[in-house]
Formats: structure tokens, sequence, C-alpha cells
């Protein structure tokens, strides 16, 4: 099964973050980046696939810092091929644009199946997984905690709200947004890294232009803002409860 | 005149007795040579090759030392003396015969006085020895401690060895008895037993006949031994002093080796026997089963499936069970580590090294174990907990998974700032280590250890940001290539440093920086534990005391302070100085019992166990009679110990101090 995963980096939250002049983006001087989390479900749910199966695992991911180390890691894990996307990437790109030069590339692929992250912190359009489908013309099923292929089709574990699980025999070619491999992503040393540093090559595909539209306008980016009217409560049960009660009268809500 | 009579009373109807005799040894001796060869030579030809020959006269003294002397085996009391008993009596006994051989054919000397003195060396031997071997079938019938294995194989051997002496006594007693010397005082072994022989009444010749058959039996009994011997537990007769001749001297018990490679440059991850070195396989060859690993492992103590000694023995058994298939070339190297040894084995141990400390015969439990893990690492058979702490030390430096920028945050409270070390010369640079500058239970005892260097005059600088883990505990879970990369980025770091000296409050930092680091960072300039530091200002007069604490207190050696680094008596000087009565532990110094944080035991998943090693410890602490302080020299320890006062609620009795806690109130 061919089978191409798209990951792509996102802020550490890890390290301070910080509203950048304009006060509509991050501050990307101080930011570091690591692989989406779910994207990293998604690489761990393929190589299973492979080691399971067969088939050849293709790792895409937008350049970024740090990227060539995301996808060594991958490669470390059993990843076959790497591509990084090269593009005017640096700048504020939406999930619209990723998408669809994510496709460009995905479509020359001929994969039977895309996995890719079910989500990312920083999806301010709509994730990439649902997108990427439309674009493709493929079918899509996300929050999936698990993936049997069969003949011609997979069959597609996916989490509800509450603990319902599903199961979705899905068509082929398919996208499937990766909630959580089937088990944890795998824990590589960091020899087996440097040495797929040696090893493995990093192909590159150019997207000369970007398609920002279709992704809403970022109007201001804040930092969490404590409320003004915040007022502490003190004294005893009763106490706090008459004092509530005035409050809601005067709030009007009571 | 007293002298040694040849082959009294045996009798030359089947020709000279020396003939027989010396061609049933002689077999007998073959025997054991050829058998002894077909065991060992599985070290060599199973596992892979180590360097093991150099410094002959350090070797020598260590065979001396281990082997002869046996100051590892009487550093406990019972079975010390016990061992003694049997092992310093066989040696003379067969020195003695060899004596005796000398007499006989080439050189007689065994007359007057020097054969008394003969005599009387060999029989008060005798009597240690049946002290020995009367505490020995004590302890194996009756005391039967948990940490021996109690096997038949070992009770053949003390049969075995205890009828070749009784038969020797029986020998030497009928002898008496028939002769009745007026020098048999100075045999009084066998002068008491010639007198029940006596006491029977029975003629010359009963007596004579009597010495015959038991003649015969004590030499069939000794021919029984060599034969057997390399198939029996007295197989450490050879292997334990062959073990303490090749125990490693090339470096210190701090300093892990790194990976070895193939000859073709490829990594050797131990997973097989094949990948052990044949010094790893006499290890396993060497082991007495004595148990004194066991005893003291913090992990088999915890009730981990630990246990030192039974991962040794797997590795014997392994190696006869595997061994000669795969000297026949006889297919692949069936899998060790997950079959024969589990990976929650290899994972459970702290690496404080009180197996390695203990082991009469220096059996190096610790390195064969990180070479294990190191196996498990590179196939990433790791828990998740685990995981997580090497992936946050490889991104951010540290296991907490704090930003690196964070690391110094501790600091900003401090006024004026403390010196960047990176910036402008300082005397000592601190090497402040994750604990202290992360963890929020221990960035207090981080803050007054500043204040007390600053109030003492202390010339010092910290890196900030630019610090990561030291790598001590990534290096022993066997994430060598993660240890290699946080050395190279702090002996990057340090190099843009001026410093004279450096100095760390964590033991763990401590030994790497000071044994596993460049020479640029360790080879001309000290490393010194703040221990050290503060007993050095104490004695210069550099750091003065205005008031005598007089608390009770007990101090917790850190392991890799201790025992890997033998620095004992400063942090003790260090207590008196505050004014402070020290009270040991019963087991302190270089038996100081682990908390159980060490060799990245702090970052796993603690598993099933029974008791945590922390609260063993506290418990221990709270035995002693008044003491109110359990005062410690880790980072670690103090969170170690903090939870586990609070988990076996000791709270009102004990209260864990640092170091720095006592310098700081006396100041």
């Amino acid at each position: 099964m061919n089978i191409v995963v798209p990951v792509k980096l996102v802020p550490d939250l890890v390290e301070e973050l910080e509203i950048d002049e304009s006060g509509a983006a991050l501050d990307t001087t101080w930011m570091r980046l690591m692989v989406n989390e779910f994207d990293d479900h998604a690489v761990e749910q393929a190589i299973l696939l492979k080691e399971r199966g067969g088939g050849q695992v293709t790792i895409l991911a937008p350049d970024a810092e740090d990227v060539d180390d995301v996808l060594f890691t991958a490669a470390a894990k059993g990843a076959d091929r790497l591509i990084k996307i090269t593009g005017p990437f640096e700048e504020q790109v939406n999930n619209h644009a990723l998408a669809r030069s994510l496709a460009a590339v995905v479509e020359e692929l001929q994969p039977d199946l895309v996995l890719t992250g079910v989500q990312a912190h920083n999806d301010l359009d709509g994730p990439v997984g649902p997108l990427l489908a439309e674009y493709l013309g493929m079918p899509y099923v996300g929050y999936v905690s698990g993936v049997t292929a069969s003949d011609g089709n997979v069959v597609a574990q996916k989490e509800y709200p509450g603990g319902l699980l599903a199961e979705m025999e899905v068509a082929l070619p398919a996208v499937l947004g990766i909630q959580a491999a089937e088990e944890p992503p795998r824990y590589v040393a960091f020899s087996r890294v440097r040495q797929a540093m040696k090893s493995a090559d990093i192909s590159e595909q150019a997207v000369a232009e970007l398609d920002l539209s279709g992704s809403p306008t970022v109007g201001r980016m804040f930092q969490p803002e404590a409320g003004e009217r915040a007022t502490m409560i003190e004294g005893d049960e009763d106490e706090v409860a008459t004092r509530l009660v005035e409050i809601f009268k005067d709030a009007g809500v009571l | 005149m007293p002298e040694r009579a040849d082959f009294w009373g045996i009798p030359h109807t089947w020709g000279p007795p020396e003939i027989y005799a010396y061609t049933l040894m002689g077999l007998a001796t073959l025997v054991l040579l050829f058998r002894f060869y077909r065991r060992v030579s599985l070290w060599w030809q199973v596992g892979r090759p180590e360097m093991r020959w150099d410094q002959l006269q350090v070797r020598l003294g260590r065979l001396i030392r281990y082997a002869i002397v046996q100051t590892r085996v009487l550093r406990q009391e019972y079975p010390g003396v016990m061992h003694a008993g049997l092992a310093w009596g066989f040696f003379v006994f067969f020195l003695g015969t060899a004596l005796a051989t000398i007499h006989s054919h080439f050189f007689e000397f065994l007359r007057g006085n020097i054969y008394l003195l003969y005599k009387f060396v060999l029989d008060t031997f005798t009597i240690f020895f049946i002290v020995g071997a009367a505490l020995a079938a004590y302890r194996r019938f009756v005391q039967r401690p948990r940490r021996l294995t109690l096997q038949n194989r070992f009770t053949w051997s003390l049969v075995l060895v205890v009828g070749i002496v009784a038969g020797g006594l029986l020998v030497e007693s009928l002898r008496l008895a028939v002769e009745r010397p007026e020098w048999a005082l100075w045999t009084p072994a066998g002068w008491l037993v010639a007198q029940a022989w006596i006491a029977t009444g029975a003629s010359d010749a009963t007596l004579t006949n009597w010495h015959l058959g038991a003649w015969i039996l004590h030499l069939l009994t000794v021919v029984l031994l060599f034969v057997t011997l390399p198939a029996t537990t007295l197989l450490h007769l050879f292997t334990g002093p062959l073990n303490a001749f090749f125990s490693k001297l090339d470096r210190p018990m701090g300093q892990l080796a790194p990976i070895a490679e193939t000859s073709q440059s490829e990594p050797v991850y131990v997973s097989t026997l094949r990948d052990l070195t044949w010094k790893q396989l006499l290890d396993s060859d060497a082991c007495t089963e004595c148990g004194r690993c066991q005893d003291a492992c913090p992990a088999f103590a915890a009730g981990t499936p630990l246990s030192p000694k039974e991962l040794i023995v797997g590795l014997r058994d392994a190696l006869g069970r595997d061994g000669p298939a795969l000297v026949n070339g006889n297919g692949k190297a069936p899998a060790l580590v997950g079959e024969t040894i589990a990976d929650a084995v290899l994972w459970s141990c702290t690496t404080c090294g009180a197996c390695v400390r203990e082991c009469p015969v220096l059996i190096e439990h610790v390195d064969t174990i990180v070479d294990m893990r190191r196996h498990l690492v590179i196939e990433g058979q790791v828990d998740t907990e685990l995981q997580d702490a090497l992936a946050n030390l490889g991104r951010y430096g540290n296991s907490f998974g704090k930003s690196g920028r964070a690391r110094a945050r501790w600091s900003r409270k401090i006024k004026p700032k403390i010196k960047d070390a990176r910036k402008e010369p300082v005397e000592h640079l601190w090497f402040v280590g994750d604990y202290a500058s992360y963890s929020p239970t221990v960035t207090d005892i981080t803050q007054m250890t500043a204040e007390v260097f600053r109030k003492a005059g202390l010339d010092f600088g910290i890196m900030y940001d630019a610090e990561r883990h030291s790598g001590n505990d990534v290096r022993r879970v066997g994430e060598e290539g993660l240890f290699e990369m946080l050395v190279e980025e702090n002996t990057a770091a340090l190099s843009k440093c001026s410093y004279e000296a450096i100095v760390t409050t964590d033991p763990h930092t401590y030994n790497a920086l000071k044994h596993e680091y460049p020479a640029e960072v360790n080879g001309t300039r000290p490393v010194l534990h703040y221990a050290e530091l503060l007993d050095q200002m104490i004695a210069s007069g550099q750091l003065k005391f205005s008031k005598k604490l007089g608390y009770k207190v007990t101090y917790h050696d850190p392991c890799y302070l201790g025992r890997y680094n033998g620095v004992y008596d400063a942090p003790r000087r260090v207590i008196e100085a505050t004014g402070c009565e020290l009270v040991e532990m019963p087991r302190h110094s270089d038996r100081a019992f682990c908390c159980g944080a060490g060799g990245g035991r702090i970052w796993m998943d603690e598993g099933e166990i029974e008791e945590r090693p922390s609260e063993a410890r506290i418990r221990e602490a709270v035995d002693l009679d008044g003491v109110t302080a359990f005062v410690v020299a880790c980072p670690k320890d103090v969170t170690m110990y903090q939870d586990a006062v609070k988990t076996t609620g000791h709270e009102a009795r004990l209260v864990v101090k640092d170091l720095i806690e006592l310098v700081h109130e006396a100041m």
C-alpha cells in the first residue's frame, strides 16, 4: 500500500508565545516549532500499516525551521520517502493554502491512503485533512484511532465523544484524520536519527505560489485577558450565596 | 628428631604407593584441566574480544587482595569468617601437600622444629576449617537466608570438602594413635581425635588397617573433587581469582565504556550471548551465588523483578545452555534480552553500584545492565514516561519538558544578578543541573546555595540557558546518542567560558563532568561537589560560622558521590562544622542505601513494588534515637526523601535538610 503522510510543524507551546507588531499573528522571532502531535500519530499509524502489510510510506512536510529533523526522525522510524515542499511558507500560511499545495504533490504520488493528524492547535481555518480530501476528491474520515487494511479498502476505527466507537469501511484512495495511532508513537534513539541523516534523502518540491483564499482573516490575536469585572466574594456559604443573588439581580440575569 | 614419614603405613603390595597415588592424581588433574578448558573456552569462543591483559602487577595485586586475602569476603562478619575458614584452610592444606611432595622427592626439610611448625600450622587450620564448615552448615540448613541459593549442588560441595578434610584428619589421627610421638601436642586436632582411637583399645595392626582404609578414602575423595570440580559450585576456586585478575582497570567506576564496535565499525548492542565480551561471560561463571549483591540491591528490596544475582546466574545458565551449540556453529544466537533476561529486570536497576561494591569476585553488573539497556533503547523498547523524559531532554535539554530559556528562572530573585560565566570570567563555574534548576521543591535550596556562595565571597557564575542536562543518567538509561549530544552541547558552552573550577550540587552531574566529559572540561581544572567546596572553604577559613546548630542529624550518602566517587568525609566534616551531631544509619558510606532515583529510574514508571527504597531509607533513619534531620547532598534526594517522609507519615519526626540549609543556618 502506498501511504502518504502530510505533516506540519506547529509552534511549541512549551516556549513563551508572543504576538507580533501587527497584533494579528504570533511573533516568529522567538518561536520554536515542533511536529504537530496528531501528525506524529499519523506517521506511527502509517508505519504500523507498513509493518503489518508492507508498502511504502512517504512523508510530506512544508518547509520550516527544523523540518529536516522531523523528516529524518520519521525515516528512522521506517518511512521510505521524505519530501519537503518548499515555497513561501515562512509567511503566514493558512490551512486552505497548505492543503492546496499538498494536494498538488499528493496527487502525483498516487497514494492508496493519505493519513494526517486530525487537527493541530494552530488550525485557525479548519483542519488540513478534510480540505485536502476535498481538493483531491477523496473520501475523508476524521477522529480515527485505528486502521485495518483489506483489499481495496480500509476499515477505520472512529472515536465519538462519550467513548463510542464506530468501524467504517472506506473505499480507497481516501484521506483519514488520525486522532491516535493504535500504539503510542515509538521512541527513536538519537543515534538512529543521526544514522538516518546520513542515509536518507530529502527530496524537495517547490510550490511557486500560495492560494490563501477561503480562509477567514484574523483581526486580532491576544493573550488571554483577565476579566475586568471579576470580584472575589468572601465570607461563609450563606453570605456568598446572598451576595451572588444580589450580583445576578444587578446584572439583570435574575 | 621428629621427621615426616612418606606414605606411612601404606603397604607396597601393589608397588610403591607414590606410583599409583601420583598416577591417579595426575589423571584426575588432566580430567580437571580438560573439563575446565571446555567450560572456559566458551568465554572467548562465544564472547567478543576485550583487552584485559595490561598492568599485570596491578592485576596480580588485585588477585592477592580479593582472591587470597579476600578483603571483600571479609567485609561481612559471619560469611566472612565462614568462608575464610574454608578457603584459607584449603589453601594451607594444598600448600602443605605441595611442601610434603617437595620434601619427599626434592629437598628434605620437614624435620625437627620446622616439621613441628608445619604440623602445628596445618592442624590449626584444620580447626579453623571445621569452624568454617560448621558455620556454613548452620547457615545453609538453619539460618537459610533468602539471598542464598538453597540447592543440593552447594550441599554437595560442602560435603565433599568436609569429607576431604575429615579424611585427612582421620589418617593423621590414626597414625598418631599408633605412633604416639612425644611431640603429638603440636598436632592438637589430630591428637585429640587419636585419643578416641586409643580409647577403643584396638591393636596397632588394626589401627594401621583402619589408617589404610582412611588413606584410600582420602585419596579417592580428592580425586573425586578434581574430576567433578569444573561442574560444581567449586568452579569459583578458579573463576573467582580470574575475575579479580581481569577486573577493569581502564576506567573508574563512574565511567561507562562507550558502545563497542565490530571490526566493520558497526555498533554492538547487547541482545545475545555473542554480543557480550569474554569478560562479561567470565563474570557469570565467577558468580558464587553468595547473594551479597541481592542483599544490597535497592531494586530487589523494593520487590522489583531485578536480583543482580539472578541476572548474572541467568547469563551463566544461558552460556551453559546455548554456548556449546554456538561454538559448533549451530545457527543464530538465541535472544538473551527479552527472553532469559526480561526488559523489566533491566529497567529496575538504579545503577547505585551497591552490588558492584559488594561483590567478592568483582563482577561488573551495572556495565552489563547498561549494555543491555542500550539494546532496548535502540529498539525503541522504552516505557512512555521514559520516552517523554528522553524526548524532553533531546528537545529542551531538561527532563522536565520546560523551556531551555527558563533554566535560570530560579535566579531572577537574586540581586545583584549572578554572573554570566559566558560573558565574564569566574573562578567557580556553577553547573546547576536539572533538578536544582527546575524542580519547584528544590529551587529555594538552589537560591540558598547562591546566597551562601555569595556570603562566603566565592567568585562564581552560571551558564544560564546554555546549560543542558549533564547526561549522566541519560547514559545509564542506555541512550548513548542523546548522551553524546548533551556532552557536545555542554562542552561547547563550557568552552566559551573562562573558569578555574566547576562546582555542582548534583552528584550525578558531578560524576558525569568528572569522568565522562572530555579532558578540556575535567583534564586540568577540578570538578567539585559543593560538599567538597564547602569543606575546603571551612578549612581555609573562607567560610565561617556564627553559631552551633546542635541538631542530631543523620546523613545519606548519595550513590554518585559516595560509592562512585569516594566522597564520604567532606560532607561529614561540613555537618560537624555546623555544630550538628552526626549519627550514622546502619547502612552508610559505601554501604549507603540508594534512594531509588538513579540510573534514570526517576523518569520511569515505578511499576509494581512493595516498598519504595526511599521509604525504607526513611524508616532506617527514623529508627535512630533522637535524630531529627535527614541531611542530603543531592537535589534529587531532596524531592525523593521529602516525598518519602510524607508517605511514611514521619513529618512530625524527621525533616529532610539539604547540606546547604545547615550551612546557611549556621552562618
